[in-house]
């Protein structure tokens, strides 16, 4: 089968989403099919500058390529999903969120002009028809599956996808909290950080990059090396990083679905998280596969106290997780989308 | 985002009241609202929804401000004669009268007018008013419209009407445990709710209801509503040999009329003609999960089939109730569970509030929205020698990016 993945880009970031799309092109290929990653640009401000770059994917014509007909579409977030093709299926990791539950929010982006409300709703009036017109929509998480149904009614089948190819391995706990995640308001780095100044004992890596940097380096700089920005890393640091943690905290508001709370399980390690971080909810349970906590800094750094002092207990949970992580696989992610 | 609303509010009589007072609250927890008042001045907002009705009394203010500013209308019933007659004919307005008949059916229509002005025929909004529904005047200033029937979405755009349309379902009252008022009984106990007249097809329902009668010796009947001039109930029940299985009860403030509508097995709104309303007193009777018979027209025979049972006007109408009603209340379970699980799934009150809320955003900042982005996309294509940008425009449209 000629299959296309469509999946949106922001030139010069780069995420768990665009790692998700690159692996299931791999895991398309490996099982025989021909498989391409087809991105475009999205930038999604000002005002209602995201509905003529939305507009754009209307635009493509995937149908064929070369002469020879494309089988089948795979889109997997706003706004590439608004492609058009008689196969198109839909495995939603996100839509446009400032549109729907960060809206009216600090992390929104529409004002109560007018206009911009008039905005928001062709978003929802888009995402019903894209999403309407495809045939089959899965989401990530039971979190996106029900955000769909909430303000859509749209109904998507779950269907989680495996973090990416990572050589994942276990080590002694070397006495840190890790955390992977990109640096923007919505992921809450700066929850671990304030349970660091509670807890001079505590410390932090941090992995990764984004628009929230400055500010969470500012914050971290009234602490005496407790925090360690490490910036991007390789996939073998990673993996190490990973390896080497007591835990990882992982804490984004409402999360869709977040794919390090499965990287640390397949490194056998247990997740911190928060009651409101939505996704990741359907995979760490408290005193299970993690602890899970009310938002705050003071919690927080119970938590990862209990997690440092409770080696045995924070191993088991670690392979709790793993079990529940190695369920999730590309086989059946693949035999899903093209059934 | 601010909307200037518009409508009759209690203690005002009249249904559409009614429907403001149970929609504001909700409305208010979705966009900013301030509500306009007959006599002072037009509040300032974002955009005007103006809730139009029939009765000259309750919205010729309404009309009045929405001459002066283009709005949302909502059009909770088609047929607006009488409100014209009322704006017009009714402050001395002849003339109005006359144009808004031309305007509807040309110069045969001003003739008709000037037959009415000179007593010559009988006045058109009592004798044949879906005839000359006359709600051009509304439509030909309304840059959106919310109806809450297909019914009156249909007749609107066969009208002419091309603006933005929103079918939004009249909400539901949120419902609370309601004590059926003992004092009345009956086996099935039959009621109807509200104005007693011809176009409730009230001598249709005492034929069907005697007929009924005959074979449920202990029903009786619960009519609940001021009766129209010229109706004289009780004569025609004596007619009928029925004085002693109907209850007569005049109007009721609403903590009377909910005990009371509980208290009914069956519950029974004919209508015909139809001026293209929906009934508050049917989406009352469903919310409490009570077996409905209608007549199968305009609104009322959109209801599910499962919901309520539809009776047609037509030659058999008496039969056919008489049989409806029989089989109404054999059926009542299973119809109400039906009405009550349709009404939550439909009518919900935040699910209408949200309706609403999306149309007045659409209709206060859409076509800021559209000139935005159709400039960009146009501008864009016209670099690259595309001139012709109208499937450009319709593949927007179809996207649902431009309302």
């Amino acid at each position: 089968m000629r299959v296309v993945v469509a999946a949106p880009q922001v030139p010069f970031v780069r995420g768990g989403a665009e790692v998700m799309a690159e692996d299931l092109v791999a895991a398309l290929r490996s099982r025989g099919h021909e498989a391409e990653l087809v991105t475009m640009p999205f930038k999604w401000y000002p005002g209602t500058r995201v509905l003529d770059q939305a507009f754009l994917w209307r635009l493509v014509d995937l149908t064929e390529s070369d002469g020879r007909p494309i089988d089948r579409v795979i889109a997997t977030k706003f706004p590439a999903y608004c492609v058009r093709h008689p196969h198109k299926v839909v495995w939603v990791l996100h839509q446009f969120r400032q549109a729907y539950d960060y809206d009216r929010t600090e992390l929104g982006q529409f004002s109560e002009s007018p206009e911009d409300r008039a905005a928001r709703r062709a978003v929802e009036r888009l995402d019903e028809v894209a999403l309407g017109e495809a045939r089959r929509v899965f989401a990530t998480s039971r979190n996106v599956a029900d955000r769909l149904e909430r303000f859509n009614g749209i109904h998507a089948d779950v269907l989680p996808h495996p973090p990416q190819a990572l050589p994942y391995r276990t080590a002694d706990p070397e006495g840190f909290i890790l955390s992977v995640n990109r640096l923007d308001r919505a992921k809450r780095v700066d929850l671990l950080i304030e349970a660091a100044k509670l807890d001079p004992s505590l410390r932090v890596v941090v992995v990764s990059d984004g628009p929230d940097r400055e500010r969470l380096e500012r914050l971290a700089s009234e602490l005496d090396g407790q925090v360690e920005f490490t910036g991007r890393v390789d996939a073998d640091r990673l993996a190490d990083l990973y390896a080497r943690c007591a835990a990882l905290y992982y804490a984004p508001l409402d999360e869709d679905f977040g794919m390090a709370p499965f990287e640390a399980f397949l490194s056998a390690k247990p997740v911190v998280t928060t009651r409101d971080a939505g996704g990741p909810l359907e995979v760490v349970r408290d005193r299970e596969t993690g602890l899970v906590v009310a938002p705050e800094p003071a919690e927080l750094a119970r938590a990862c106290a209990y997690l440092l002092a409770h080696a045995d207990e924070a191993r088991a949970w670690g392979a709790a997780g793993r079990a529940v992580a190695e369920r999730v696989t590309w086989d059946a992610c693949v035999d899903a989308l093209l059934g | 985002m601010r909307v200037a609303y518009y409508s009759p509010l209690p203690p005002s009589r009249s249904g559409i009241a009614d429907y403001s007072a149970l929609l504001l609250p909700a409305l208010r927890e979705r966009v900013d609202v301030v509500v306009a008042e007959p006599g002072r001045r037009a509040p300032h907002a974002d955009v005007a929804l103006y809730h139009v009705g029939n009765d000259p009394d309750a919205h010729g203010w309404i009309l009045d401000a929405l001459q002066r500013r283009p709005g949302v209308v909502v059009l909770h019933e088609y047929v607006l004669h009488h409100l014209i007659a009322g704006v017009t004919i009714g402050r001395g307005d002849g003339r109005g009268y006359l144009d808004a008949l031309e305007r509807e059916l040309g110069v045969p229509g001003r003739l008709l007018g000037l037959g009415v002005l000179d007593n010559l025929l009988p006045l058109l909004w009592e004798t044949q008013p879906e005839r000359f529904p006359l709600a051009g005047t509304v439509l030909d200033r309304a840059h959106g419209l919310i109806v809450h029937s297909r019914y009156v979405a249909e007749r609107a755009r066969e009208a002419g009407y091309d603006g933005r349309l929103w079918r939004i379902p009249h909400p539901a009252w949120p419902m609370h445990r309601v004590e059926p008022d003992a004092a009345v009984t009956g086996d099935p106990l039959v009621g109807c709710f509200g104005f007693l007249n011809m176009n409730k097809r009230i001598p249709q329902l005492l034929q069907a209801f005697a007929a009924l009668r005959r074979d449920r010796s202990r029903a009786r009947l619960l009519l609940v509503g001021a009766a129209g001039e010229r109706f004289d109930v009780a004569r025609r029940l004596e007619r009928l040999g029925l004085t002693d299985g109907v209850d007569v009860v005049d109007y009721v403030p609403e903590e009377r009329l909910w005990p009371l509508m509980a208290a009914c097995d069956v519950l029974v709104n004919l209508r015909y003609p139809t001026m293209g309303e929906t009934s508050g007193s049917v989406i009352r009777g469903l919310s409490l999960g009570k077996a409905m018979v209608v007549s199968d027209v305009g609104w009322f025979a959109e209801l599910p089939d499962d919901v309520a049972l539809k009776v047609p006007v037509d030659e058999h109408e008496v039969a056919t109730l008489a049989a409806a009603l029989g089989l109404a209340a054999d059926r009542a379970g299973e119809l109400g569970a039906a009405a009550r699980a349709y009404v939550a799934r439909e009518h919900s009150l935040p699910h209408v509030a949200d309706g609403y809320a999306a149309a007045l955003e659409v209709a206060a900042g859409g076509d800021a929205v559209a000139d935005a982005v159709l400039l960009r996309v146009a501008e864009a294509a016209a670099d690259v020698g595309v001139d012709d940008v109208g499937p450009l425009a319709r593949a927007l449209v179809d996207a649902g990016i431009v309302a």
